[in-house]
């Protein structure tokens, strides 16, 4: 028998055991290294053992809880989807989702961890698994051949009850399950289980009985030369992949979800769970959001509250207004648990930097959704944080969530206006090196806490907020020509008129939803063209590439501009 | 009183006194001591301190002391007041002074794979490697029956010793000398013990291994 890279056979990679709280174990499969890990969550996790950043072992790293940290430039990657949530070289920026890492299936089952090299396999139960309480023995590492310790263990049967062969290098006799764990071309590990909890004589007794086995195959295996070693090929990751881009990517497809549960968190918040349909959703930072496409057709924009590496489902808040706009209204009228609706990839134009030595959250309202996703990620990681959060009496939605944080977190409900500012000032104190804000809420308070910051020493770079609004005077006085690429059409945009307006006088149908330049749905990649930027959403380097724009506010300085459209 | 080391920074026998020290919140002071290139452990002033010409060299007042384990027991018998890095339970101080000839066990065998392959020593690779697998094989196996009765750490005492400080620098620095200990679990979760005692400080190609529970 010859071992195969692409044996798609699901075998044993560790002991449940093996995963203590916090610890990154290192797995071994048909010559692959491993980062095996169990987050917080319970969810074990098993990775190709390299950072992309420098191919340094993962292994080495910290398990934070819900992301694994490399230990040499920090990077950090996120529990079920090895998506890289951080870069510390670029402390200010969110990376970009598509930065992951390789990932192999996991199963955790009989008290095993089981994975395979691809997912050609569904996981199968080994007979007779089932209906009992299996009890791992100690892990017997073995340099031979994976096959010669199938057959010497076989060997260990007695004449009368000779070894049943199971698949996938695996057999049983007098009760005792045996699994070979194809390590190498010449090396295997033995993973024995038995059907009852044994006491310590007989752990012994196992360990001792592998032990002399090993012994003996190590001894002949010696004396053959050793087997060629498998040469699994480290897929290079491309640059694109592995590096931060410099601009906005226009969002890929949607994704379909379905609201798991609906639930008034505070008068007038309600909370929505949106859960993957199937696996898990894709990596976020903290302070990204997603949009929402609504039944209506309308798209709004909901910052996503969840921790580190928790992917299953997205929970957002969703404010009732009064005078409703009509967005919240759909959602919190019509929509019911059990809904489908449709979602973008996160996007993240409110990147948390994890290198302060203070980071102050500062929350109005409905504010508080992306200040208790960052709050969060602090918190698992032990940084030191202060999250204030002013509400209204009666209106403080996630307490229970926000109750559960270590960090310093302080409720200030039904404040006058008044003692706002001046409970803003003693929060945010004197600047130091080192120190950040964040802020979210009404705008009112976004004023309060940038100015009040900037008297007491906060310089721009340290005050971080997520703009909703484009307060900007659009100009729109240019006249120019669009050529739609894909569209093969070429429409005239006249003074007064916006690209989107002419877009869509002509029959097409594209996704907008602030129509003032702030939310990024109307991102669109350009062609060719100089682009009259006008927007609050991209970013400088973003803009000075010219290689995309947001169609609602922004023009051409250039008489053409070709768009992939 | 003052404590003085005479210290090479990459060297795991002098950090295993850099770490109790730190621990025990002992200040010491640091004499560097070109180990490589400079090979001052054998010039004539660090040999009238140590006729052996052996780092790491530790100096109390007027005593002058070497070797790693026993400065590691004068340390702890000195200055550690709660007794627990060195028990004076005689069956305690056995099982104590027994890991500390294991590792030096340890430095023979993977701390000269490092020094072979990182620092041009002459040493029959193969065979030190060997021999640093062959300890690595039995502290898993120990280590391991010790989680499944309860015991976490190399000494039967329900808290380190200096037995576990002792052995610590050479298994982490291990694959400098090309030994990895993928095969050794039990093993692997025991170096994460060490890397959480409080006062745990580091050294070049040692790491942290961040917090086992969330403090409240
Ligand atoms: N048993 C001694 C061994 C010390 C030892 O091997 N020191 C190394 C430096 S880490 C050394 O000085 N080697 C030079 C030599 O042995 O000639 C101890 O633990 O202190």
């Amino acid at each position: 028998m010859t071992l195969s890279l692409s044996d798609p056979t699901w075998y044993p990679i560790a002991s449940s055991d093996d995963l203590p709280f916090r610890h990154v174990y290192q797995g071994q499969l048909l010559g692959r290294e491993l980062a095996v890990w169990r987050a917080d969550d319970g969810n074990v996790n098993v990775w190709e053992n390299r950072c992309l950043h420098r191919g340094v072992r993962l292994s080495i790293g910290v398990n934070e809880g819900g992301e694994l940290k490399c230990q040499y430039h920090g990077w950090r990657y996120a529990n079920r989807s090895a998506g890289c949530t951080y870069i510390p070289a670029h402390p200010a920026d969110a990376p970009a989702r598509r930065i992951q890492n390789r990932t192999y299936p996991v199963r955790e089952a009989y008290g095993l961890i089981w994975s395979a090299a691809n997912d050609d396999q569904p996981f199968r139960p080994f007979p007779g698994a089932e209906g009992h309480d299996w009890f791992p023995l100690r892990p017997m590492p073995v340099n031979a051949a994976p096959e010669d310790v199938l057959a010497a263990l076989s060997a260990l049967a007695p004449d009368d009850q000779p070894a049943d062969l199971m698949p996938g290098l695996s057999l049983r006799f007098g009760g005792t399950y045996y699994f070979v764990q194809p390590v190498d071309a010449g090396r295997a590990v033995i993973r024995g289980l038995l059907a009852t909890q044994p006491d310590a004589t007989t752990l012994r007794h196992y360990n001792e009985l592998l032990s002399k086995l090993r012994d003996r195959l190590e001894r002949a295996a010696a004396k053959k030369p050793a087997p060629e070693p498998l040469k699994p090929a480290f897929e290079k990751v491309s640059a694109e992949l592995s590096t931060m881009p410099e601009i906005a990517v226009p969002r890929g497809n949607t994704i379909t979800v379905v609201v798991k549960r609906k639930w008034t968190s505070a008068d007038g918040v309600i909370g929505f769970e949106l859960a993957a349909r199937d696996g898990h959703l894709p990596t976020f930072q903290p302070g990204a959001h997603i949009d929402l496409h609504l039944p209506n057709g309308m798209t709004r924009q909901y910052s996503i509250t969840n921790g580190p590496g928790d992917l299953m489902s997205y929970v957002i808040g969703v404010k009732q207004e009064s005078a409703s706009k009509g967005g919240s209204k759909v959602l919190v009228e019509t929509v019911r648990e059990g809904d489908l609706l449709a979602i973008s990839e996160p996007r993240n134009n409110f990147p948390l930097r994890r290198d302060a030595t203070r980071t102050v959250l500062i929350a109005g309202g409905i504010g508080i959704t992306p200040l208790l996703s960052m709050a969060r990620f602090l918190d698992k990681s032990s940084l030191n944080y202060e999250l204030h959060y002013f509400t209204r009496a009666g209106d403080v939605a996630f307490r229970s969530e926000l109750e559960a944080l270590h960090g310093k977190v302080i409720f200030h409900t039904g404040l006058p206006r008044a003692e706002i500012g001046l409970t803003i000032a003693s929060a945010l104190g004197q600047w130091s090196m080192a120190q950040h804000v964040y802020v979210c809420g009404p705008s009112a308070m976004l004023e309060t806490v940038r100015s009040t910051a900037a008297a007491q020493g906060w310089p721009d770079e340290a005050i971080h907020f997520e703009y909703f609004k484009n307060d900007k005077v659009i100009d729109d006085s240019s006249a120019f020509e669009v050529e739609l690429a894909r569209s093969a059409m070429t429409l005239h945009v006249p003074s007064g008129k916006t690209i989107l307006e002419v877009m869509r006088d002509n029959g097409l149908t594209v996704p907008s939803s602030c129509e003032q330049g702030a939310c990024g749905t109307c991102l669109t990649t350009v062609i060719e063209g100089e682009v009259d930027h006008q927007d609050v959403y991209l970013n400088d380097s973003e803009k000075r590439s010219n290689s995309c724009m947001m169609t609602c506010v922004s023009r051409a300085k250039s008489p053409r501009l070709v768009l992939d459209i | 009183m003052a404590i003085t080391l005479y210290d090479f920074e990459l060297s795991g026998n002098c950090y295993k006194l850099r770490l109790l020290m730190n621990i025990l919140g002992l200040p010491f002071d640091i004499v560097p001591v070109d180990f490589f290139p400079g090979r001052q452990h054998k010039a004539d002033w660090f040999l009238r301190m140590n006729p052996f010409g052996q780092l790491p060299v530790l100096k109390d007042d007027g005593l002058t002391l070497s070797d790693s384990g026993a400065i590691l027991a004068y340390l702890a018998k000195t200055y550690d007041t709660t007794g627990q890095w060195f028990p004076d339970a005689p069956a305690i101080t056995a099982e104590v002074l027994r890991w500390h000839v294991v590792a030096d066990d340890i430095t023979a065998s993977s701390s000269a794979a490092r020094l072979a392959l990182g620092y041009g020593y002459d040493f029959d690779i193969p065979k030190v490697q060997k021999q640093a697998h062959r300890i690595f094989r039995l502290m898993d196996e120990h280590l391991w029956f010790g989680e499944r009765e309860g015991r976490d750490w190399l000494c039967s005492p329900a808290h380190p010793t200096t037995a576990d400080i002792a052995c610590f620098p050479y298994v982490m620095l291990s694959e400098e000398g090309g030994i990895g200990r993928e095969d050794y679990p039990a093993l692997r979760r025991w170096t994460d013990r060490v890397r959480r005692i409080p006062g745990f400080t580091v050294m070049s190609g040692i790491f942290p291994a961040g917090r086992a529970l969330q403090t409240a």
